[in-house]
């Protein structure tokens, strides 16, 4: 039996469009567009103004206290403006716009062999890194835990549908994952690894067993099933462990970390190099070529679909994976640290009708990974019992879609569920 | 390039079933026990079946009309309700009983509580009871199966009315609590459909196979339909003398397969979670069991679903699973007192 989580759902990998497509770097054009808010937290705050000239990896923003991160120019140039733009969620974000001069002078941080603990962290904080598997968390908070760790968990699952950056990074740059992992071994302190990969992705597994050479990191094959990567439902398939509701991986004594996260780590201590590059799946049935991209953050969406080409049939765009990505209505927001895919999704590939009623089915229950009962949730919302949806434990939710997924009756269930987390906070009403 | 793009809360992609396809699969689950019922009662016995299924689609047409809604026959749910109700009725009933029958489930039963998903008992088992109510003799009037040997013409003879009446195995249980021994039931004939009874529930193997389609395709859980079984045969064993023999006739005679199958597994009048539906069904069986030992009737399949959906509610409040994670508040607290 393959280790995996209780519940979820079986998805459609549509991994086929680009898993055997190497990176490529994305031509930058004449402006990028960076914004200032591209993690959980603070907006960084800016440190140029209109006419500054800057470098690839000068810094432009600073972190505005300890849950914040910096931001870095990913081109040489320019700065013509600092402005307010809709970023990919909607909400006004002070972006700094960079003309590149197509120099690409390097302002890099030294290089260092062979860092100590506090260089990691110094490092990790300096270069603005953030947790790059979809939620931005700023790294640096979780490599100073105030718990003790027992091991540190990788995350090589990439459990969404089209996405293939993780699985892309392990073939290609294994040789630089492994030794970012080492670089958060050091940061944390801790010995024991566990390398936890999605069993439809049989050759990063290959590959990374056969160059690694610590004995200390287990590399855990797990079953093929969305949210496996989910942070909770990892560590549940790995160690049999529960994280306590409302608690986090650290009450347990473990650390998540992306595969992405740890090769931007890499970058940063050993080349130097901020982060300024988003690897990125650009996929789905409407874009003309499919690809996986290097692109520099702050590159405009709609820069990136005139290089790919984008086909007539196309009726939604998603930033992220299409489980839990955002729908974006037009191509103006840019490319940020998060990004880990832009979809250009066709008819047939999405699921858009009318909800009809509840028929009480228990699919969603069935399916949520975190025991939840969305249809009580969602029956209590809408009926405006903010307390009754805090009874059903709608603050556990982590929105991974599963419940939506497999409703026949095509019901909202995660919008009910994000309204009545929202409601709750907002009336201040202890999670139950 | 297009400039106008759905934008809508994630995910965007989803599983292609939909209530519509549940009800289809239901639908072609229903068909082998109809099949089988045609052939064993004849013509007519489909055509009671086809008047309820009309009169139910009707009921939700002109539910909707009159209160001026969009007509919501297309998600398949008033054909499930007509097909379940009119394959209880017995094969020979008038033809205004499923008519009265399909408009009352749908009408009374299901629409006025507000249609589907939201009624609390079974359109199909209450429509049943109102007819048994009201009609007690037709209700009670079963036929031997046919008798193919001097021809096919007994194939519409339900329509001539030249059939031949006949007591259910169930009567036939119900008349030997005292005398002891069922021995002249003939358990191949009753695992085939070659007894009495209402029109779907006769042949034990059509509605097998039903199931076992249903289990498949994952519209029912299996859980629900063997602890109901199982709770009928244990209490078969429990309250008749020398009941291992009655374990068998039991379980095939009436109702008791159909409604494991077809009714109990409802998902709107059923409890939310697995373990609810295990309990609720467990009810069902016990109530069941009453009703055909200690009850006046011979048949406790529809009470019973009716009974145990009024329990509904009471079962979805105490089973309530706990989320991924959870600790004890009492634990909780202690914590917070020592830091």
């Amino acid at each position: 039996m393959i280790p995996t989580f209780r519940h979820g759902v079986k998805t459609k990998g549509r991994k086929e469009y680009t898993e055997n497509m190497p990176f490529e770097e994305y031509p930058v054009g004449d402006f990028v567009y960076i914004p200032l808010l591209q993690h959980i937290g603070k907006p960084a705050t800016p440190l140029v103004i209109v006419g500054d000239k800057v470098k690839c990896g000068t810094k432009i923003g600073e972190a505005d206290g300890f849950i914040s991160a910096n931001v870095h120019s990913s081109v040489s140039g320019e700065v013509t403006g600092i402005v307010d733009l809709p970023c990919a969620t909607g909400l006004p974000t002070t972006h700094i716009v960079i003309k590149n001069d197509y120099k690409y002078e390097e302002d890099f941080l030294s290089p260092i062999q062979n860092p100590t603990k506090d260089e990691v962290l110094e490092r990790c904080k300096e270069a603005g890194i953030v947790g790059m598997g979809g939620a931005t968390f700023p790294t640096i908070v979780k490599l100073m835990p105030k718990t003790p760790i027992k091991a540190l968990i990788i995350n090589g699952c990439e459990c969404e549908p089209y996405i293939t950056v993780d699985y892309r990074l392990m073939l290609e740059k294994a040789a630089e994952v492994l030794s970012g992992i080492d670089l958060v071994k050091r940061a944390l302190g801790v010995n024991k690894v566990y390398f936890g990969i999605e069993s439809n992705k049989p050759e990063a597994i290959i590959k990374l067993r056969d160059i690694s050479t610590d004995d200390e990191i287990e590399f855990c094959e797990l079953k093929t099933k969305y949210p496996q990567g989910g942070e909770k439902q990892l560590i549940s398939a790995i160690t049999k462990e529960k994280v306590p509701k409302g608690g986090l991986p650290s009450d347990l004594g473990y650390v998540v970390f992306n595969v992405s996260t740890v090769y931007a780590l890499y970058e940063a201590v050993y080349l130097g190099q901020p982060l300024i590059y988003r690897h990125m799946t650009v996929s789905g049935n409407g874009v003309k070529r499919a690809a996986n991209l290097r692109v520099r953050i702050g590159v405009q969406l709609s820069d990136i679909v005139e290089y790919l080409g984008i086909e007539e049939n196309v009726v939604k765009v998603v930033l992220g994976g299409p489980m839990m990505g955002v729908s974006l209505h037009n191509f103006k927001s840019t490319i940020t640290k998060g990004s880990s895919s832009l979809l250009l999704l066709a008819e047939k590939e999405i699921r858009e009708i009318e909800p009809t009623p509840c028929i009480n089915c228990g699919r969603c229950a069935k399916a949520c990974p975190m025991f939840l009962m969305p249809m009580v949730t969602d029956r209590a919302i809408l009926h405006g019992d903010i307390e009754g949806a805090n009874n059903s434990y709608a603050m556990s939710c982590i929105e991974c879609g599963c419940c939506a997924y497999v409703c026949p009756a095509r019901r909202p269930l995660v919008q009910s569920q994000r309204l009545a987390k929202k409601l709750i906070r907002k009336n201040k009403l202890t999670p139950a | 390039m297009k400039t106008k793009f759905l934008v809508s809360s994630s995910p965007h992609i989803g599983s292609n079933l939909t209530t519509k396809k549940i009800m289809l699969h239901v639908i072609i689950a229903l068909s082998f026990p109809l099949i089988a019922a045609t052939i064993i009662f004849g013509l007519y016995s489909l055509f009671i079946v086809l008047l309820a299924v009309g009169a139910s689609v009707l009921g939700e047409t002109l539910y909707n009309l009159i209160r001026k809604r969009a007509n919501t026959i297309s998600d398949l749910s008033a054909i499930v309700t007509g097909l379940i109700l009119g394959m209880n009725l017995p094969p020979t009933v008038p033809f205004y009983v499923p008519i009265i029958g399909g408009l009352f489930a749908i009408m009374v039963v299901k629409m006025l509580f507000g249609g589907l998903g939201q009624n609390f008992a079974n359109p199909a088992a209450t429509a049943r009871i109102f007819l048994t109510l009201s009609w007690p003799v037709q209700m009670s009037k079963y036929m031997s199966p046919l008798d193919y040997s001097g021809g096919v013409k007994v194939f519409i003879s339900g329509f001539t009315k030249t059939y031949v009446t006949s007591a259910t195995p169930l009567a036939t249980i119900k008349d030997s609590i005292d005398v002891g021994g069922v021995s002249n039931l003939n358990l191949l004939d009753m695992f085939l459909g070659k007894i009495g009874g209402s029109i779907g529930e006769v042949c034990s193997l059509a509605i097998i196979i039903a199931a076992i389609y249903l289990i498949i395709t994952k519209v029912i859980d299996w859980k629900t339909l063997v602890s109901y079984v199982i709770t009928c045969a244990v209490l078969a064993l429990a309250f008749y003398k020398d009941g291992y023999l009655y374990v068998l006739p039991t379980i095939l005679s009436g109702g008791i397969l159909f409604a494991g199958v077809f009714m109990l597994t409802d998902y709107t009048t059923s409890p939310r979670t697995e373990l609810g539906r295990v309990i609720f069904a467990i009810f069902a069986g016990l109530f069941t069991m009453i009703i055909r030992r200690f009850g006046g009737m011979p048949e406790g399949a529809c009470f019973s679903i009716l009974l145990a959906n009024l329990f509904v509610p009471y079962i979805d409040k105490i089973v309530k699973p706990k989320p991924f994670g959870y600790v004890k508040p009492k634990k909780e607290r202690k914590k917070e007192t020592n830091v």
